[in-house]
Order: C-alpha cells, then structure tokens, then sequence
C-alpha cells in the first residue's frame, strides 16, 4: 500500500527533512506516524500526496510508483486517498451537504451519484442531520466530522489524516479517533500523523516515530487502558 | 474523462463572474473601450478605403484632343485609349458638349457666339482608369496615342488619396493589434483576481484528484463569458455610435458612408468571436502558473 525505500528528502533551502527513511504500511492498517514538529512529517505527508518528489528513493502509494508518475497521472493517485486536514479546510459559504458534494463534483461525478453517495456518508458520520447547516454553525469536532465525510466519499483506499484532532477539544478528539476505527475495521488503511502522544498511547496500534527526518522506531502499542 | 459534471463546471464559471462582479464589471468596461476602438479603426479604415475607391471609380481624366481633330477621327481615337490596359471606360465628349458645360456660368450673347464654328474648345474623352496607383504610366500611354493633345491633371489629388489610405490602414492594424494584447492581459488579470480568491477551492480540488481540465473550466468559462458579454455590448454600442457620428458628419460634409448593416453583422460576429478568443486567451494565461502549485504554495501559507 505504502512503500518507502531508502527516500531522502532535501529542499533547495539545504534542510534535509528525511534521511534514507524506508517502511512499509499494508492494506487495512491503523498506522499513527509520531514526531515533534520539524522532525519530517509533514514532508512524509507531502512525499505520499506527490506534492513533493524524493531527491533520492523509492516510493510506491498503492501500487503506483510515485517518481515515474507524469504530472496526468498525479489525479488518479491522489482519488485513491483521502485527506482530513488538521484546520479542517472547508469551504465556509457552502453547507455541510455541498461540502462533501464539492469533492465528488471536483473528480466529475454525476448528479445522479453525488444525491446517493452524500447523505450515505453524512450518515455515516452522524452529521445527517446537519446537512444543510453552514461550517460555522457547527463545533469543531463537527467540523471535522464534515472533513472526514469529504475524505470518505470517493471511496479512497486509504485516509490520510494530518494532526486531525490538533484544533478539537479532548472529548470530541476521542469520537474522531473512534470513527476513524470504525473506517478501518470497513478495510480502509488508516494513516495518522500527530505529535499527540497521549492520543496514540490510549490506541493499541502501530506507530512508527520519525525524528530528524529518520524512522527511530516502529512498535505495536499496547492500549494505556489494558496496561492498568 | 467524463463529461457528468461539465454543467457543473459551467455554472461555477458564471458563478465567478457575479462573485467577482466589480473585477468583471471593470473588465467588460476596458474590454468594451478596447474593442470599440478596434472597431471604430476598422470602421474609418474601410470608409477611408471605399471613399478613395469611389473617387477612383468617379476619376475620370479628360483628355483633349489636338483642334484639327474631326470627331470620325476622336472615334478612332478612343477606341485606341480604350485598348490601353489599366483604362476601364472611355466617353466622347465633343466640342459643342463641352461647351454645354459653361452655359450656366457664360452670360447668353456670349454663350451663342461660343457655339458652332467659333467653339475654342477641343474635342475631348473621359478616360476612367481602374488602378490609380498606375496612374502617372497611364498618362504617359495616353500621350503616345496621336492626336492627344494634353490631359486634364489629378495625380496630386489620386497620390494624397492613396497615400492617405495606407496610413489609415497601417494605424487601424497596429491600434488593433495594440487593444487586443491590452484586453488579453486584462482578462487575464482579472482570472487571476478570481482564482486568487478561489485559491482555497482549488487547493482542495487539487487534493481530492482533479484533473487541471477540471481546476480550468470554470476560469476558461468566465473569461469566455466576460469576452461574450462585452463583444455583443460592443457591437451594439457601436451600431449606435456610427449612427450619431455619420449623421454629425454629414451635417459638416457630403460624404458616403458605408451603410452599417452592409457590415454590421460580420461586425457583430467578429467583436462575439474576437471577445471570446481574448477571455479565453487571457484565461488560460493566468491559469498555467496556478496549476504547478501544489497544497499549501497554492494557499500561500
């Protein structure tokens, strides 16, 4: 699914902000990245989004190698991940429903679909309800929830998430996190960046630790709860 | 590529015009300016142009005869002018006909003892010449012929004419080429105003996997429908115009325009088609630099 081989990464600036950094992330995995800031998340981020290309390395994103991708082809890879950003990055004139429209919109899908596809979504997210309520009537937990459905409903393989419980209150943080669970346990890979550490202590999952543009390690989390 | 969500696309593109209404406004306004005065250079070129071909086709340089010539013999005469290439039409006008032309002007004793035997004039043929441009060798042709005496001198007049229609030629055509590269960045400026303020949306469409046909259409349309909208006000604008400013001419002088609806409809069509170019012109000029920015360079964050 996601396959770095030896990727280094260094900006014309002269910062090397990954540094032969290899791992492997499978089909159907809950995947935290963990990192202080500078350490080269946001670099693996735009590495698998192909917004950045590798000084050196390989990278394979479900199953296209992203340095023989022409500029065409970058579309059809990015419609193959979803991406919850951590400032939620919604479209504050529209409503909820043409929010998550506007994404299938982008990638040309018919009337007929988006009509079927949102409200399944919406519903999914348990913001049915709120459909036609406007960004800024909504908390930001509910925010984010509108940002997950737009992540969701072209049917990605996989959900990036970059710091998404960065800018919601504790509690609401945890209902993210329980929603993206429950995304996972339907198939789709998960892949969380965040510097959180309570937050990825309280799940028993993989969490791979970069710092200074290097994978320091790579360890299954037992849950804080079962080791109490 | 699929073409579902194209009707979308559109209504975005117009959707643009109205949220960006005061940029759009201004650029119809300069894109009009623009266009009208390409329109009027067209205009007084081709009026410049028909009045010279009409004083051409109306020039028509007598040619007298030698006083010994008998009128059998001007028969030969004309027919030898007619013969020379650049000569469209020959008239022969006879002593007792030219002198018919002073009547008004002669007082009536005089005018008598004028006619019959005691006519100075010569006979004379009005030679009308195709090519003006050609017509100091036609004169020249014309006194090898035998028995012409002299001709009646225009060039002066036939020189200024064509001089005059290819200075008024050669400044339409650079106000025209001027005007359409200032409207071109016009357009193109206010795309750019546009997808400024659209950066957002693009960044997310990027994101989700839009193809740049996509991120495009909208910005392509409301530069085509910016163009279509100040084309066809254009056209109407100027039909009006050329209205007020034939008749104020012609209150100053006699002078015969070109009917406006003999050329208003490739007018009409050429502003339609000329705005739409331009709009789409100056769209796709702003949007290539947009395109290769990818998420947050796009933001400007």
């Amino acid at each position: 699914m996601i396959e770095f081989r030896n990727v280094s990464k260094v900006y014309p600036t002269g910062t090397h902000a990954l540094n032969k950094a290899s791992l492997t992330i499978d089909k159907g995995e809950f995947v935290f990245i963990v990192g202080s800031s500078g350490a080269g998340k946001s670099t693996f981020l735009k590495l698998i989004m192909r917004e950045e290309i590798p000084t050196s390395g390989t990278i394979i994103v479900n199953g296209m190698q992203l340095d023989k991708l022409r500029h065409r082809q970058v579309p059809m890879l990015r419609r193959t991940m979803g991406i919850v950003f951590q400032d939620f990055r919604l479209i504050d004139k529209m409503t909820v429903y043409d929010n998550v429209a506007f994404a299938m919109r982008a990638i040309g899908a018919s009337t007929k679909a988006i009509k079927k596809r949102v409200p399944y979504i919406l519903e999914l997210v348990g913001l049915e309800a709120k459909a036609q309520s406007y960004p800024s009537e909504l908390s930001g937990g509910e925010q984010q929830r509108v940002g997950l459905a737009r992540a969701l409903v072209n049917n990605p393989k996989m959900i990036i998430a970059d710091e998404p419980t960065g800018n919601i209150d504790p509690e609401m943080s945890f209902e993210i996190m329980e929603l993206l669970s429950e995304i996972n346990k339907r198939g789709t890979t998960i892949l969380i960046v965040t510097h959180e550490h309570e937050l990825v202590e309280s799940f028993g999952r993989r969490v791979i630790t970069i710092d200074k543009g290097v994978v320091v390690s790579d360890t299954v989390n037992v849950p804080a709860v079962a080791q109490s | 590529m699929k073409f579902s969500g194209f009707g979308y696309l559109i209504k975005e593109g117009i959707k643009n015009i109205w949220s960006n209404r005061m940029m759009s406004l201004a650029s119809v306004g300069v894109l009009i300016s623009c266009l009208l005065l390409t329109g009027a250079a067209g205009l007084l070129s081709l009026n410049v142009t028909n009045a010279v071909d009409s004083i051409g086709g109306n020039n028509v340089t007598r040619v007298f005869l030698e006083q010994e010539i008998t009128d059998l013999e001007a028969v030969y005469i004309e027919d030898e002018l007619a013969k020379l290439q650049n000569v469209t039409e020959t008239a022969f006008i006879s002593k007792d006909d030219a002198i018919k032309e002073y009547q008004e002007s002669l007082r009536e004793d005089i005018f008598e003892q004028l006619l019959g035997e005691g006519n100075p004039l010569p006979n004379a043929i009005d030679v009308t010449m195709a090519d003006l441009a050609l017509y100091d060798q036609t004169i020249s042709q014309i006194m090898e012929v035998d028995g012409v005496e002299s001709t009646r001198d225009t060039r002066e007049v036939a020189e200024k004419l064509t001089s005059l229609n290819d200075l008024v030629t050669m400044l339409s055509f650079i106000i025209v080429v001027a005007l359409i590269l200032i409207s071109v960045f016009i357009i193109s400026n206010t795309i750019r105003m546009t997808m400024y303020s659209r950066r957002f949306e693009i960044s997310i469409m990027k994101s989700v996997g839009a193809t740049d046909t996509f991120v495009r259409i909208p910005f392509v349309v409301e530069g085509m429908t910016i163009g279509l909208i100040s084309g066809t006000l254009t056209s109407v604008l100027l039909f009006l115009l050329y209205d007020i400013i034939m008749k104020a001419v012609q209150n100053i002088v006699e002078f015969d325009f070109v009917p406006y609806l003999q050329v208003g409809w490739w007018v009409t069509l050429a502003f339609i088609l000329a705005g739409v170019l331009i709009g789409a012109l100056g769209s796709v000029v702003s949007i290539g630099r947009y395109l290769k920015k990818e998420g947050n360079e796009l933001l400007g964050w």
